[in-house]
């Protein structure tokens, strides 16, 4: 098998674990709805523009349903040991990390996806363009590689799902400050240009994290 | 003026914090080797002696 | 071990002699700043302490190497030791940025103004994470591997941390530079010799440090010497 067949597999039976039961996706998504009301209640009292604490909520909210997807899907995977019979598995201990991060990606996106038109109507505001979905892809990819190895590691510990953000969110900071504005700045209807030198920064943030987590995973799973 | 003094007074109330956490961490841990190795001696005096002996 | 405490010693004496320098270089030989006034004499024992934690935590990253390379303990000893004094001294140059920013610009916390002290808040904020990490991992050869890889990883965004907190405030220009080109020659030399002498007490204190966590390993290991009832050597 080559590596991205691997790496697709490991992808494919997370999803169709989740298609049979289908918890992950119906939690997260109650409580990203959730995240929506209760930004949407609290801002509706002060706030004179939602234009300018929209980008903020998404990516707070996207960030809290992130965390949230991280830990459930490692958790499923120690409680049925499913993560022991892929480390027996004849394969690159880095392979499993690619195959866990794109499972990641696709499901918080999948959320996103969901999330996006919801978020509109709340606030009314156009979120689906095309550089804020690219946007959205490129933050999130950055969150999916660093949460990856993480949540692996914080699985691991004593305090488990606790853990997990307070390692995570100093860390993502970057990603998520830039991710956020950007956001702001398509939705101030700024041109694509003078967004350009923004989304090469985030895509540099993607591929950096995405290079450090890869080399260090093995470590993590190791032993 | 009083921001600069209390900015040094930081400096030194934290340098110093650190050196008095690591000297008491120190003494405590220097008696407990102390007592550890005087506990083992007695108990093991009989046998290592027979051991250096053979 | 007894020319190792007596050079241990040795540096003890030299960065207390040094601070005690600085001290004299800060407030009676530097001139006072001329728009500031004596606040201004915050900078060099700021900007020092930061410098000293972003070292220590540069030590910790080249300790995390070294410990996943090589999973010798004494890597651990390093990277943790380094750690803790980092965030003794990123604590110091956060409060004292803090009160730094209040007479400068009316502010406890200008996140508009200055982005490096946000820096080093974020900074103190991951390596408190690492020590959070630490404490939740019983198993020692575990928990080193851990905090190294952490570590790493810490360090890696702190360059990405800064650059898009740089572009964050790119639009609120900044009032003016705090510190840069208005320096006169004695100025420099006294923040120059307070680099220096932070630098030292740093080396000092890890020294302390890992002298402290070997000894810890050794009661640990004596005392599991007493439990397995067999105490003589093995």
């Amino acid at each position: 098998m080559h590596f991205l067949n691997k790496v697709l597999a490991i992808v494919w039976k997370d999803v169709v674990a989740e298609l049979r039961t289908k918890e992950l996706f119906s939690s997260m998504f109650v409580f990203a709805l959730l995240m929506i009301v209760i930004f949407s209640f609290s801002f509706d009292l002060r706030v004179e523009r939602v234009a300018e604490v929209a980008p903020g909520v998404l990516w707070v909210t996207f960030a809290f349903a992130g965390t949230l997807e991280l830990n459930r899907s490692l958790a499923t995977e120690v409680e049925g040991a499913r993560l022991d019979g892929l480390l027996l598995a004849p394969m690159e201990r880095s392979t499993i990390y690619f195959g866990k991060m794109l499972g990641n990606l696709v499901f918080i996106l999948a959320i996103e996806a969901l999330m996006l038109p919801i978020f509109s109507a709340v606030f009314d505001l156009n979120l689906l363009q095309p550089g804020l979905l690219l946007t959205v892809v490129l933050g999130t990819i950055g969150f999916a590689a660093v949460g990856t190895l993480l949540s692996t590691m914080a699985v691991n510990t004593r305090a488990r799902e606790v853990l997990l953000p307070v390692l995570l969110f100093p860390i993502i900071l970057p990603v998520v400050l830039s991710a956020v504005k950007i956001t702001a700045g398509m939705l101030d209807g700024q041109a694509w240009i003078d967004m350009a030198p923004w989304l090469r920064l985030l895509i540099g943030f993607d591929i950096i994290f995405a290079t450090v987590c890869y080399m260090t995973f093995d470590y993590v799973v190791q032993g | 003026m009083s921001y600069l003094f209390a900015a040094y007074a930081v400096f030194w109330a934290l340098t110093f914090l650190f050196v008095f956490s690591i000297a008491s961490r120190q003494k405590r841990l220097e008696r407990e080797v102390d007592a550890l190795r005087r506990a083992l001696a007695r108990e093991n005096r009989p046998p290592v002696e027979k051991t250096d002996a053979s | 071990m007894k020319a190792g405490s007596r050079w241990v010693d040795l540096l003890s004496g030299l960065s207390v002699a040094m601070i005690i320098a600085a001290l004299y270089l800060v407030f009676l030989y530097a001139p006072r700043e001329a728009t500031m006034g004596d606040v201004q004499r915050i900078f060099y024992f700021h900007v020092s302490s930061a410098w000293v934690g972003f070292f220590a935590f540069f030590v910790t990253l080249l300790a995390g190497i070294g410990y996943l390379r090589t999973g010798e303990r004494r890597w651990d000893v390093l990277g943790f030791s380094s750690a803790e004094i980092g965030v003794t001294f990123t604590a110091m140059a956060v409060m004292s940025g803090s009160m730094w920013a209040k007479p400068t610009w009316n502010s406890w916390w200008p996140w508009r103004q200055e982005p490096r002290l946000v820096l080093v808040t974020i900074l103190l904020l991951i390596y408190l994470a690492y020590f959070m990490l630490r404490t939740f991992v019983e198993e020692a050869e575990q928990r080193a591997r851990f905090a190294a890889v952490y570590g790493i990883v810490a360090f890696a965004s702190v360059p990405l941390t800064f650059m898009s907190i740089r572009w964050w405030q790119r639009l609120h220009p900044v009032v003016f530079d705090r510190q840069g080109a208005g320096l006169t020659r004695p100025m420099l030399l006294t923040f120059l010799f307070c680099l220096l002498s932070f630098t030292v007490l740093y080396t000092t204190l890890l020294l302390h440090r890992t002298r402290l966590a070997n000894l810890a390993d050794e009661v640990n290991e004596l005392a599991q010497r007493l439990h397995s009832g067999w105490g003589g050597r093995t």
